[in-house]
């Protein structure tokens, strides 16, 4: 409840700081989308399936409505707000970003910015436009996937960098520490779906439904409800991130964060069924840029989440990507591998969470104008659950998903 | 009389359309391009007037074009923004400094830059970003072309030469020379090491 009262005053604020000023910009993306997608109903319809879309999706969907507005307050502030607009799995409308940002503009050579409010932690290197989405692939990597939907910080950011140039030097960092309140179920579709693969950001106001896991039925566990909210304070704790970026010309790009939501693994909201998960883990990303036209993207995730008194639920996770991308006039290509799994760690044996998988996701995307974008992506994945046998449920199944696009800029 | 008179016009006229060449060369001897070269008159204190001149110092794929821009004293300059993001740019420098929040669609009014000097450009967003602006006082300069040549449109006379360049360690440190020009070629070599540019390689997606 912090977490969204302390939202809504940024996003009022904002609104009537917006009125105020004429110096703002405002960009939007409209991205539809044809779907040949498989016979495994999609995770957002209560389903097994670890892509975004399903056979039900034969018409054409609205697959990212976004609207992206940076608003200048005074020489130092500025708001930035991103709304998405969303058809699946229920029309919905929310901000997955919401924030203002203090970047003093300062003569020392090393700068520094906050932000405040609600936000992405900056460890991704695949989802560099408009809203958070990737111009690469259309749909995200495991790791992106996941931070996408139950990743988000509500709260306060230092950046402090040393840009390269007022150095005389190749090489750039930045030193990067947050801290949050909210965020504590992060790690539950971890343990209760395993990884996926879409590109579907879940706003601030909505929660992420997950299959009829076998496990909820025990006493246990009675008071989880059967959708995760992801952003919602559960313990009263604060949680951190730290991080590193490190530029060599922007040639290459390294970032290194450790995140720590420092739930209380004993706490529970019973009204909202969202238990607090102690969730930290390490990320690694990697930009390598060949020449102008091809590059590498890699970034490996690895972490523990945990729920319950001594352990009751504890597992491990990992996931590691490697993307190449050549852009060649209008076209860009881009191919990438996924690995994911799910370690159980715990003795809860009603309780299976251990998952792995991979896939393989091909898009090719082509600029008729710098407005208008078409594509097509063909992906295919092959994935393990230990809790759906429970279900009635294979424990492996594979995957295809074929998707056309057309997108328009503004 | 008339006919001498005649010859002579035309002999200035077609000296000034050619003007002097310098030659700007490293301590290596090795031709140095993109120096900045002025020559004042010795003797005239009189700065540029100000006139309806417009100069450029656009922002282009998140850079400063052009990467250097010499003006007169009392020049108006335009930071137009190719971009369809937003550029802060700001200078801390002595000879000007200001902040501009520049949009593609709200470009702001010109500046007016009253006083010599060199005026390092930055960008609060795009921290690479890096361009200058060098006012002097005179309305004869150039930027040297590959070859380290220039050519200045000057009368025969004593001037001061000035030269500047982007790489030279302290910015600040304009290297001066008199010298007589006359119809033959001049040269100047620089006296401080030069430093290599730094190119990073930047795409619409760095900003991020």
């Amino acid at each position: 409840m912090i977490t969204n009262t302390a939202l809504k005053h940024v996003i009022l604020s904002s609104v009537v700081l917006f009125s105020c000023t004429v110096n703002a910009q405002i960009k939007g993306l409209l991205q539809l989308r044809a779907v040949q997608g498989d016979n495994v109903l999609s995770w957002q319809e209560g389903g097994v399936g670890l892509y975004r879309h399903d056979e039900k999706n034969d018409s054409l969907i609205l697959s990212q409505g976004i609207l992206d507005a940076h608003i200048d307050l005074a020489t130092n502030w500025s708001a930035h707000g991103v709304l998405n607009i969303n058809q699946d799995p229920d029309i919905g409308v929310g901000f997955t970003q919401a924030y203002f940002t203090y970047q003093p503009l300062t003569s020392h050579h090393y700068k520094w910015q906050v932000r405040i409010g609600g936000f992405y932690p900056l460890m991704s290197l695949e989802n560099p436009d408009i809203g958070w989405t990737s111009p690469y692939n259309y749909t995200n990597s495991a790791i992106n996937s996941w931070i996408g939907e139950e990743l988000r910080t509500v709260g306060a950011e230092l950046t402090i960098k040393r840009p390269g140039r007022y150095f005389n030097s190749p090489h750039s960092f930045s030193l990067i520490a947050a801290s949050f309140k909210g965020n504590d179920p992060a790690g539950t579709l971890l343990s209760w779906r395993g990884f996926a693969l879409h590109d579907r950001q879940t706003t601030f106001n909505e929660g992420v439904k997950f299959a009829p896991v076998a496990a909820l039925n025990n006493d246990a566990l009675r008071w989880q409800a059967n959708q995760v909210l992801p952003f919602e304070e559960v313990d009263g704790r604060f949680g951190y991130y730290i991080g590193m970026h490190w530029d060599y010309l922007k040639k290459s790009q390294l970032r290194i964060y450790y995140y720590d939501n420092n739930g209380d693994p004993t706490k529970l909201n019973i009204s909202s069924g969202q238990y607090a998960w102690d969730t930290r883990f390490t990320s690694a990303a990697w930009l390598y840029k060949f020449n102008k036209k091809t590059r590498l993207i890699t970034q490996i995730l690895n972490g523990k989440t945990s729920m319950g008194r001594y352990w009751f639920l504890n597992n491990a996770f990992y996931s590691h990507f490697i993307m190449l991308s050549h852009k060649e006039g209008n076209n860009r290509v881009s191919l990438r591998y996924d690995y994911f799994k799910v370690d159980d760690n715990d003795n809860t044996t009603f309780d299976p969470n251990a998952s792995h998988g991979e896939g393989l996701t091909a898009s090719w995307r082509y600029n008729i104008s710098k407005a208008l974008q078409v594509g097509t992506e063909i992906s295919g994945l092959k994935s393990t659950a230990q809790n759906r046998a429970d279900i009635g449920f294979n424990k492996d199944i594979s995957q295809q998903q074929i998707l056309a696009n057309i997108q328009w800029k503004f | 009389m008339s006919k001498f008179f005649v010859f002579f016009i035309t002999a200035v006229i077609s000296w000034q359309a050619t003007g002097v060449t310098i030659t700007v060369k490293n301590a290596n001897n090795k031709p140095l391009a993109n120096a900045v070269v002025w020559l004042t008159p010795i003797g005239s204190q009189n700065a540029p007037s100000k006139s309806d001149a417009l100069y450029s110092m656009g922002q282009k794929n998140r850079e400063f074009t052009p990467h250097v821009l010499v003006v007169p004293q009392n020049a108006k300059v335009e930071f137009p923004n190719d971009d369809s993001i937003m550029h802060h740019v700001y200078s801390f420098s002595k000879a000007k400094t200001f902040e501009l929040k520049l949009y593609k669609e709200q470009p702001k009014a010109p500046l007016l830059f009253e006083q010599t000097g060199v005026v390092e450009l930055g960008c609060n967003i795009h921290d690479w970003m890096i361009g200058y602006i060098v006012v002097v006082d005179s309305t004869l300069f150039a930027i040297t072309d590959e070859n380290g040549h220039v050519e200045l449109a000057a009368l025969p006379a004593e001037y001061k030469l000035n030269v500047w360049h982007s790489g030279f360690n302290d910015i600040s440190n304009v290297e001066s020379q008199t010298v007589k020009v006359s119809q033959a070629p001049l040269s100047y070599k620089i006296k401080q090491p030069i430093r290599e540019k730094i190119d990073f390689a930047t795409d619409e997606f760095d900003d991020y």
